[in-house]
């Protein structure tokens, strides 16, 4: 409900914006030295996939909920990782998610992918035209996995 | 047509008044679907409805603040399967939401303004949960898109 109603006023409320806040629209692009951001969230893709999966192994009874998440945060990874490679294709291939610790439950990776999920939509503001759309679905996904796993 | 606001162009309208037609075919769609649907189904369609009337009014309110005629709703649509049954209902519940999800991540390709980037965010998340809701109950899988959205 509240979501709704904060949308409602936003999306009516656009041109009621003073001009100075509604003109900044892009945030500071990356300059050449800083990170590509989509490094950040395919990362935050392969920790969230190896956490589910570390879920599954500890409980199997998890696995139906928990699977469709290791595969689709697998395919969010892979899919970041070719969009960063396209703009910088001398990367190394990014290395493994280290395995996580001790024997992680739901509650634990229905927060990782909650953070997922935000961290998504922070970037998604400021990406260009070609990129915002899957950084915007891949939040989209995250938000609704931790939506239903709560 | 020049817009009030800089960072909303005509190509951003544009946009906007496709996911209108998109919103407009997704309540017709649920209006069909509810009268196939009993119990908990119906109460979700008519909730979701409602979502979607609500979704409507909000861009044509936006679209109207922009000074651009919101584009208006068909008499009818044609569904891609027959609705015959509770079954046939969810899948067009599905098939609505899956085709809004398209149009309204197309507005973020098509927008830099901030604060319509935010709103739009917020709208695919809340649709894709409620196209996952149909995709379950028709034993699609996986439940959740993996990329919402995506054509």
């Amino acid at each position: 409900m509240s979501t709704a109603w904060s949308r409602r006023r936003v999306l009516a409320g656009l041109l009621l914006l003073p001009p100075a806040v509604a003109g900044c629209a892009l945030g500071r692009a990356a300059g050449p030295d800083e990170p590509d951001p989509l490094i950040a969230l395919a990362d935050a893709a392969r920790a969230d996939a190896a956490l589910a999966a570390a879920a599954v192994a500890a409980d199997q009874g998890l696995a139906s909920a928990l699977q469709p998440l290791v595969e689709a945060r697998t395919q969010h990874a892979a899919a970041l990782d070719a969009e960063i490679a396209r703009l910088n294709p001398s990367r190394p291939t990014p290395a493994p998610a280290a395995r996580p610790s001790g024997r992680p439950g739901r509650s634990e990776v229905q927060q990782a992918v909650l953070a997922s999920g935000r961290a998504a939509g922070n970037v998604a503001l400021a990406m260009p035209p070609e990129r915002v759309g899957l950084v915007a679905s891949v939040a989209a996904c995250c938000s609704t996995y931790a939506e239903v796993l709560v | 047509m020049t817009s009030a606001n800089p960072r909303i162009d005509e190509t951003a309208i544009a946009a906007l008044q496709n996911a209108l037609a998109a919103e407009h075919a997704a309540i017709w769609c649920y209006a069909l679907a509810v009268a196939f649907l009993s119990g908990a189904d119906a109460a979700r369609a008519r909730e979701d409805e409602n979502a979607h009337r609500e979704l409507r009014n909000q861009v044509e309110e936006t679209l109207t603040q922009l000074g651009a005629p919101a584009v208006s709703a068909q008499p009818a649509y044609a569904t891609p399967r027959p609705v015959t049954d509770p079954a046939s209902a969810a899948q067009l519940a599905a098939v609505a939401e899956t085709d809004a999800l398209a149009a309204w991540r197309s507005v973020l390709e098509r927008s830099r303004d901030r604060a319509l980037r935010q709103a739009v965010l917020d709208t695919l998340s809340a649709g894709t949960l409620r196209c996952a809701r149909w995709r379950a109950a028709i034993g699609q899988a996986p439940t959740i898109p993996v990329f919402p959205g995506q054509p």
